[in-house]
């Protein structure tokens, strides 16, 4: 009798393997990290705002996160997880110790002093993966936890050390991520005032908007969503869901104050949603496994989202959204297990979720409908004289550094001239020279819809918003 | 659509090519012949022999005990030698009746073949298909007559000819050589039983069987025949019910009027209401990139199969080999190549030893909840083997052992192992 190997069956295996699907993520997170490099790095380098070392800084960036945390993880694994593993090479190929780091990195703003970027990939190891049991067992996604303590923590000394903003975009831009801005709005905004400070939808599409190191580019997020659902390496059923909430409750919202399409293609496009959605949300040990279960998952993160967005003042709505669900995914997937077998399981929880859906959409939408639109802060008028039927106004505007001062003067209710008394921005002569005063005059019956000045957007439409907000004070005066 | 309406499973490389080049021969000749005294994985067995008696061929020599008294019989005629403990199909020892072969090939009784196969009446049906020992030889050995000895109207008889694990190719051979003879054993069945339809279900990709059935059929204007897609485990009642007449049911098929046959076994039917020849042989698939000459052969049941494969030509190496007894997906690897043949083993597989991998630890990518057939959640019942209320929530008695969680599992892990587990301890429990 000669003697087999009796392994156990089955005795055919498809050629699928945790690491193949560790190698497409890494080739997905590529292109995200050269862009990075180039809006952090490169633009910055070219236009003067920084040195050689700031040009390569992003890439130093996620790198010492990633290696800090391959190495706590492994240092963890030599001296406490001995008995587990054969040895420390077999754990270093399975544990993936430097994708937490990765992740860290793309999700923190680069203005992020190395120290604490430091200090949070240690407790994105430890706290978030290693002491649940390392790979496989942790509740909390590891990148999001470290993400977490250090915007809870240190968020006054990343604000000081100039925020999200790169030091191009500092440069060129307002002071703000187009969110900040959002929440700093009480009323519900405009194209003019959500968007167009940084420029169109495709810059949003792009990413050349400020946001975190590599969150930004909701296009290379997509493509790597294509290529991560076709070689079925990520559970795409979950961002096709959460997006798609998010998308819908914010269409309600912007319908229910007028506004169009670009309002919930705005919102998808910034928070970094796309990429909390894509490679946070589908972290394949702290998401549901069932497919229903991946459902209500991407149901409520969207919910979750918006209500942080619009009803909260915090930032980081994504991160916070995902580690809540992150705590339920256990009662998730027990509902989709049973909802396997027979559907009726999954029914209350899906009607639940698409009532708060619709009813969300309708209470934020008229709570903005309901505050009136005030007069924009940025505006006083410092003096207004009426003489017979000419009213001499000065007023100041925000403008793109400081105020703008002017005198406008109007006579038989209609202005007739716009005197600039003081203006300290540097593209004041480009909207000079494109003579946008007289444009403004010429135009004063439909001023929305004059275009801005290309290449000096912020301060020619400060000049414009200063011309409506004198007129709309004219009329309320004047009961015109 | 997301719900229990979907079948799940895999298509699975086939693998068949190798052994269907030639048509199926015979051994007939071994010296000994080691009778298995099991009926349908019940041990319980009336041994009717005893040591240096003559027995005939097709004798009965044991009769299971309990509900189901189905006889087993002798393959061969001769002396009964003893009594040992063999290998079988499911991995562990079994007692067996040898029996020393004359070569004679003598039965109790002659008889002539019938000219008509459908003259008989339903109790004299279901008599011949418990006293001729049919079974259900798709791999499930269930008694063959308890399924027919039914109070309710049969509506449909499927014929099971999907056969969807790879290597295995009995069932297509046998219904390749011996179609005529199977269509007339359906016929006769239909009439005998007053069954409306007979469905053969064939796989869309088996286009050597589709085009010669339907040169066939048109003479049998009550049997249709249905492709089903070429996804494993398309030949799982349940599913290939659902796919065929598109109905579902609780336990067993006849609730909705619908009894399963696989194909062999209407074959070895055909051979009991013809010849009155009970079972006692089988085509068997030897196959595997480690034999020589891969081919189907008939054998006697009680056949050591070391002794085929030797006169086929032996294996192509001696170290490192996989013995598997099944198919790749449900079979088991014995320790040795002690096997005998029975009526269950469809194919003897032998491989190369496949490295063991290095697991990682699961990551719950949910791709085994994907695939499962019985729509269960395996990593779920996975984390859950110390809780048995959580075991029952997640219904890990519903587990067909298909073996689909553990071929799909990027991890390397065994899943079906401790599905197997989880549902041992729910039967235990009931």
């Amino acid at each position: 009798m000669k003697e087999y190997n009796n392994q156990m069956g089955p005795y055919l295996k498809h050629n699928n393997s945790t690491t193949k699907m560790m190698i497409n993520l890494l080739i997905t997170l590529l292109p995200i990290i050269l862009f990075s490099f180039y809006k952090n790095g490169i633009l910055p380098y070219m236009n003067g705002n920084t040195n050689f070392i700031g040009l390569f800084y992003p890439l130093i960036f996620i790198g010492v996160a990633g290696v800090t945390t391959f190495l706590v993880e492994t240092l963890y694994a030599k001296l406490f997880l001995k008995n587990r593993y054969d040895s420390i090479s077999v754990f270093i190929k399975t544990s993936y110790g430097y994708i937490p780091g990765i992740f860290l990195g793309l999700i923190l703003p680069i203005n992020t002093p190395l120290s604490i970027l430091i200090l949070g990939s240690i407790v994105a190891s430890l706290v978030g993966k290693m002491l649940f049991g390392g790979f496989g067992n942790n509740i909390f996604n590891p990148a999001l936890i470290g993400a977490l303590f250090i915007t809870s923590a240190y968020s006054l000394v990343i604000a000081n050390n100039g925020g999200y903003l790169n030091s191009f975009e500092l440069d060129t831009i307002s002071s703000a991520t187009p969110l900040s801005n959002a929440s700093a709005m009480t009323e519900i905004g405009s194209y003019e005032t959500l968007v167009e400070p940084y420029g169109s939808l495709s810059d949003f599409f792009i990413g050349t908007i400020p946001g975190a190191v590599g969150e930004t580019s909701a296009f290379l997020c997509l493509i790597g969503f294509i290529f991560l659902a076709f070689t079925k390496t990520i559970k795409w059923v979950i961002p096709v869901v959460y997006v798609l909430t998010v998308f819908v409750i914010t269409c309600l919202i912007g319908n229910l104050n007028g506004l169009g399409l670009w309002f919930p293609l705005f919102h998808i496009l910034s928070g970094g949603l796309m990429f909390g959605a894509v490679f946070m949300a589908t972290d394949p040990v702290t998401s549901p496994t069932t497919p229903v279960g991946q459902v209500i998952y991407g149901l409520f993160l969207g919910i979750l989202t918006v209500l942080f967005r619009f009803l909260t003042p915090y930032p980081e709505g994504v991160l916070t959204s995902i580690l809540t669900m992150n705590m339920l995914v256990f009662i998730i997937d027990k509902i989709g297990a049973k909802s396997r077998l027979k559907f009726y399981h999954a029914v209350l929880p899906f009607l639940a979720a698409w009532l708060i859906i619709v009813a969300m959409g309708f209470t934020i939408g008229n709570k903005y409908k309901d505050t009136e639109v005030k007069v924009d802060p940025n505006y006083n008028i410092l003096s207004s004289d009426k003489e017979g039927s000419t009213t001499t106004y000065v007023v100041t505007q925000g403008g793109y550094h400081g105020n703008i001062k002017a005198e406008i003067i109007i006579k038989d209710n209609k202005v007739t001239s716009i005197n600039i008394l003081e203006i300290s921005d540097d593209f004041y002569p480009k909207v000079e020279s494109a003579n946008y005063i007289d444009e403004l005059l010429e135009k004063q019956d439909n001023l929305e819809g004059v275009d801005t000045v290309s290449g000096a957007t912020v301060t020619s439409s400060s000049l414009k918003k200063m011309l409506i907000n004198t007129l709309k004070d004219y009329e309320e005066k004047n009961e015109k | 659509m997301i719900g229990a309406d979907v079948m799940s499973g895999v298509r699975l490389p086939k693998r068949k090519k190798i052994s269907i080049g030639k048509k199926i021969s015979i051994y007939n000749k071994p010296k000994l012949v080691y009778i298995p005294l099991i009926s349908s994985n019940d041990q319980n067995i009336t041994v009717l022999v005893k040591k240096d008696d003559y027995v005939f061929k097709g004798s009965v020599i044991g009769r299971r005990k309990g509900n189901f008294k189905m006889p087993i019989h002798s393959s061969v005629s001769g002396k009964v030698l003893d009594f040992e403990e063999h290998t079988y199909l499911n991995g562990e020892k079994v007692k067996c009746v040898v029996i020393e072969n004359d070569f004679k090939e003598k039965m109790e009784v002659r008889r002539t073949p019938n000219t008509v196969i459908n003259k008989y009446s339903k109790e004299e049906f279901i008599d011949i298909l418990l006293n001729r020992g049919i079974v259900g030889l798709g791999g499930a050995v269930f008694p063959t007559y308890a399924k027919y000895d039914v109070k309710s109207k049969i509506n449909t008889l499927i014929v099971n000819a999907v056969e969807c694990e790879p290597y295995i190719t009995a069932d297509f051979m046998l219904f390749k050589e011996k179609t005529e003879e199977i269509l007339e054993a359906i016929d006769a069945i239909l009439e005998i039983n007053n069954i409306d339809e007979a469905i053969i279900a064939t796989k869309k990709s088996n286009t050597v069987l589709n085009k010669l059935l339907t040169n066939f059929l048109g003479t049998y204007l009550k049997i249709k025949l249905v492709n089903v897609p070429n996804i494993y485990p398309m030949g799982w009642e349940r599913d290939l019910v659902k796919k065929v007449k598109k109905v579902t049911y609780n336990k067993y098929p006849i609730e909705k009027g619908i009894v399963v046959s696989n194909v062999s076994t209407i074959f070895s039917i055909y051979e009991a209401l013809k010849l009155e020849k009970p079972v006692i042989e089988r085509v068997v698939t030897f196959t595997g990139e480690m034999l020589k000459e891969p081919q189907n052969i008939l054998v006697k049941i009680g056949t050591p199969v070391s002794e085929v494969i030797e006169s086929i030509g032996g294996y192509k190496r001696n170290k490192e080999l996989v013995f598997v007894a099944g198919g790749p997906m449900m079979g088991v690897a014995l320790p040795s190549d002690d096997l005998v043949v029975s009526a269950g083993l469809n194919c003897v597989l032998v491989l190369h030893k496949i490295k063991p991998t290095t697991l990682t630890e699961c990551m719950r990518c949910g791709k085994c909840i994907k695939v499962c057939p019985a729509k269960i959640c395996p990593v779920l019942i996975k984390d859950s083997v110390n809780h048995i209320d959580d075991l029952e929530d997640y219904r890990a008695d519903q587990c067909i052992e298909c073996g689909l969680c553990s071929y799909i599992c990027p991890a390397n892990i065994n899943i079906r192992q401790f599905v197997r587990i989880g549902k041992k301890k729910l039967n235990e429990r009931k």
